[in-house]
């Protein structure tokens, strides 16, 4: 189990630098708009000096824009600092809900550049003792996979559940042609080291990750260094 | 001349367009590659500033396409990406590329390359 933590550990590396790359990504198209339109107000004042009249409505409008791209970038940050916060404890209570949320903003480009709407069914708040880190790692790789399958509706529809033994995380609007190739090699990975059960429903294009409520968390624990 | 600008971030796109327009530059601009194909179709482009990464279609993908279409055509790349490693690749493949967030003079500069203005 040991060497299979450390391999999911470098996967997370790995996952963690892409999102960061993403990250960087959005924040650089949010500034090149603001570095436009800002560009633009001083080209549109300097030509009102020389004469050309200058229209308020389009002043309010460039400013306002402005404002909401610095809202959006504010957000994009927001969303690196939780996602940051993920690996402060690499085993404790999660609220579910909040992970499967954050994961679906981060994956916002992806979704974007496949031409698909995320939409996520809310729920009552489900709270598991597991790890953060990995199991968003899973519901990434997760979605990541229903993005590159998407159904006719161009939609996917993330549901969560919960009972007794635990939360089962829902993934719909994927095509059924696709859906026997999961989870891969490092879906499994991720899944067996949060315990986790992934199924699916090729009819209903559906995949489904079902979570214990608490994680055997043994092997994690011994690698952490105690002092 | 005559400018196609081609980004999926519609205000940047617009403003740039708009920017270029101010310098004397006659400037289209499309947020998606179909767009770019019905625009370049109706009219000759002497350049095209593409974004790298776009949905459905990457700016190097559209490019082709474009040159196909007008053979003629010089194309400038930007992309968000702004590592050093992505630059240098970038050039490797002989193509001009500008990191996002950049001043409008260096993108009128590499026009005028591209032109041999």
């Amino acid at each position: 189990m040991e060497h299979e933590i450390a391999r999911a550990c470098a996967q997370g590396l790995s996952f963690f630098g892409k999102t960061n790359r993403l990250i960087s990504h959005e924040l650089k198209n949010v500034l090149a708009i603001i570095s436009e339109t800002l560009g633009l107000i001083d080209e549109l004042i300097e030509l009102s000096e020389t004469g050309m009249g200058l229209e308020p409505g389009k002043l309010r409008s460039l400013s306002e824009s402005v404002i909401e791209e610095v809202e959006r970038a504010n957000a994009i940050i927001r969303n690196m600092n939780t996602f940051a916060h993920s690996v402060d404890e690499i085993v404790g209570e999660v609220e579910v809900g909040q992970s499967v949320k954050l994961v679906m903003e981060l994956c916002q480009l992806e979704s974007a550049a496949k031409r698909t709407k995320l939409r996520f069914e809310k729920s009552e708040p489900c709270v598991l003792h597991t790890s953060r880190f990995f199991l968003e790692n899973l519901i990434h790789h997760a979605l990541v996979y229903a993005l590159h399958g998407v159904g006719p509706e161009n939609e996917i529809r993330v549901s969560l559940s919960s009972d007794e033994h635990g939360v089962r995380i829902g993934f719909a609007g994927i095509a059924c042609n696709v859906i026997g190739e999961f989870p891969t090699k490092k879906g499994h990975l991720l899944a067996r080291i949060v315990g986790a059960e992934v199924s699916m429903n090729p009819a209903a294009g559906e995949l489904t990750i079902a979570l214990p409520k608490k994680m055997d968390d043994a092997g994690i624990q011994n690698l952490i260094s105690k002092d | 001349m005559r400018v196609l600008l081609v980004d999926d971030e519609e205000k940047f796109v617009s403003r740039l367009a708009e920017r270029l327009e101010i310098r004397g530059f006659e400037s289209d601009w499309a947020t998606t590659s179909a767009e770019a194909f019905s625009k370049a179709a109706a009219a000759k482009y002497d350049v095209a500033v593409l974004d790298v990464k776009m949905p459905h279609m990457s700016g190097l993908d559209l490019k082709k396409k474009l040159q196909e279409m007008s053979p003629d055509m010089k194309f400038i790349f930007v992309t968000g990406h702004g590592s050093e490693e992505d630059y240098c690749a970038g050039s490797r493949e002989g193509f001009c590329y500008i990191i996002k967030p950049f001043k409008i003079e260096t993108l009128v500069e590499k026009i005028n390359q591209a032109m041999n203005v």
